[in-house]
């Protein structure tokens, strides 16, 4: 059974159905405390509805049913209230979706603003520079923070809705493909911000990715998902080494 | 030029005869107010917009009453409909589902198509008759009527356009629904919001006949409370043709010179709401 110490996310038995389809098939993992998690697998096997599984963000979907259990720090996800349990995580979609009718510096502290976590502007000042600065943005944007989002590029925009979900300091982010629409160097900037997270904040990480590179680079676990199944789940060096599926084979040389 | 570019020139230009011979009516309209109300409003001077009508073949006095009424009763019924129809249209799109959702969206289509001068026989029987009066209210109330199902519909549309993922990130930073809705939903779709809410000033600027039985038709007194009989340009407008005299004739020309402007005014506005882009 579930062993709650150490572990910030533990999956078990996940079944998810849309509109009567199959789509996530027991899928049972668990990551210890601030570790990354790189979630791969070909394209349609799951990936994005594993995470909306996890923060609840399914619920939203007419004709969606969960079976299973989800532990985010502990917190069992599907017994508590939904909205409390999102509050635990942050996430990044697969596609920059800045609200576009709020600038730069709006983007970041709405979340802190509604959910009433500081006092004063000048905490939110102070916490909207903060996320900025975590999400390896602040630099670019400092001078102009009232500037609407879509004059940044894809990139800074896709950095600029990390910082809104580092706002909220989450436990857990979840990251979908955050650099799959995006050029090499701000891939590598995302990358470099997912790193200095991990050293400086207890946070746990799960990247969805489709770059078997970037997953061996900066992840401890790697899961592969294939048609809503499991497939391989383990420490990402021996999965590298000696992957035990074929498919995962395959995957890693980019062949799927 | 060959035969293709034969054929397009030719189809070019019976598209533009025929929408030219489709908005010269419009314009027609259009110039002939201009022209006949400059002339009125130039006579009259300023104390058109000041004074009380004239009486019968007595010189062109103003349409001070009147020009109050329809700005009062165009506000009136804002307060009364606008923030119905932005909950209608909120609950219509929040809760598809629901059947009393479903009401929603069937008796506000319903709405739309229904006579006006039914709405004012609708409101005199449920208001005016029990009150025993005629009420700039009971004016406010029919043009309320008439506007919410416009503003539903047009705010119900703004909010169904706004991408589904910018829903998502509001719940996935832990908002509660009504927080998802009011503050980020309403917030991506203010435009179109806005604009619904315009055309149904607009709309009612210019409404005759749900005011037949409705307002009482006071034009020599401006209405001080909502509970006092009032009159409306679009009225006095629909009164002052169909008299014989000359001087009501041209009052007439006036006050519809008068409410074209308003017109224009609230569609200029709406338009720089539609044109910016961002912020
Ligand atoms: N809202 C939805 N309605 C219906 N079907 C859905 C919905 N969301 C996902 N699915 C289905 O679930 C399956 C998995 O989709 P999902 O988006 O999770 O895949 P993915 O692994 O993230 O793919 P990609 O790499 O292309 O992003 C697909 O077959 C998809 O059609
Ligand atoms: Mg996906």
């Amino acid at each position: 059974m579930i062993e709650e110490k150490g572990y910030a996310l533990q999956i078990e038995g996940l079944n998810v159905w849309i509109r009567g389809k199959h789509i996530i098939k027991g899928v049972g993992l668990e990551v210890p405390k601030r570790r990354i998690l790189a979630v791969m697998g070909p394209s349609g096997s799951g990936k994005s509805t594993l995470l909306r599984a996890i923060n609840r963000l399914i619920d939203l979907i007419p004709e969606s049913r969960v079976e299973g259990k989800v532990l985010v720090y502990g917190t069992d996800v599907y017994r508590e209230d939904p909205y409390r349990v999102r509050r635990l995580m942050g996430m990044v979609f697969q596609t920059p979706n800045p609200f576009p009718n709020m600038s730069i510096y709006e983007n970041v502290a709405i979340g802190p603003k509604l959910n009433r976590l500081v006092k004063n502007k000048e905490e939110l000042d102070e916490l909207v520079k903060w996320a900025l600065e975590k999400a390896m943005l602040w630099d670019e944007v400092k001078d102009r923070l009232d500037d609407p989002p879509h004059r940044l590029s894809g990139g800074q925009q896709q950095r600029l809705c990390l910082a809104r979900a580092l706002a909220l300091k989450p436990k857990l982010l979840l990251l979908d493909e955050p650099t799959g629409n995006v050029d090499p160097v701000n891939a590598v900037k995302i990358e470099e911000a997912l790193r200095s997270l991990l050293r400086d904040l207890e946070i746990t990480i799960v990247l969805v990715t489709h770059t078997p590179h970037q997953a061996v680079r900066i992840s401890d676990y790697i899961a592969f998902i294939y048609m809503g199944e499991l497939v391989e789940f383990g420490l990402t060096d021996a999965i590298a080494l000696n992957p035990k599926h074929e498919l995962t084979v395959k995957f890693l040389r980019g062949e799927v | 030029m060959d035969a293709r570019e034969i054929k397009e020139k030719i189809f070019l230009a019976v598209v533009v005869i025929l929408s030219l011979a489709a908005v010269l009516p419009v314009f027609h309209v259009f110039l002939s107010v201009i022209w006949n109300g400059l002339g009125v409003i130039m006579k009259a001077g300023p104390r058109f917009l000041l004074d009380v009508p004239p009486a019968p073949n007595a010189g062109l006095g103003g349409i001070a009453p009147s020009l109050a009424g329809t700005l009062l009763l165009a506000v009136l019924s804002s307060l009364l409909g606008i923030p119905l129809s932005l909950f209608a249209a909120v609950f219509a799109v929040e809760f598809p589902d629901n059947p009393l959702a479903k009401g929603v969206r069937v008796l506000s289509k319903a709405l739309l198509e229904i006579p006006s001068v039914v709405v004012g026989m609708l409101v005199y029987a449920i208001l005016v008759v029990p009150m025993g009066r005629f009420s700039m209210l009971a004016g406010a109330l029919a043009l309320a009527i008439m506007m919410i199902p416009y503003v539903t519909t047009y705010v119900e549309q703004a909010l169904e356009g706004v991408p589904f993922t910018y829903r998502e990130a509001g719940f996935a930073l832990g908002l509660s629904r009504p927080k998802v809705v009011f503050d980020i939903m309403v917030g991506i779709a203010r435009r179109g919001i806005l604009t619904g809410m315009l055309i149904g000033f607009a709309k009612v600027l210019g409404e005759t006949a749900p005011l037949l039985f409705t307002l009482g038709r006071d034009r020599y007194n401006i209405p001080l409370g909502p509970l006092d009989y009032g009159d409306s340009i679009s009225l006095l407008i629909f009164d002052y043709a169909q008299t014989p005299y000359a001087n009501m004739h041209q009052v007439a020309w006036g006050a519809a010179l008068v409410l074209t402007l308003m017109f224009l005014a609230v569609f200029l506005i709406s338009r720089r709401f539609t044109e910016e882009v961002f912020l």
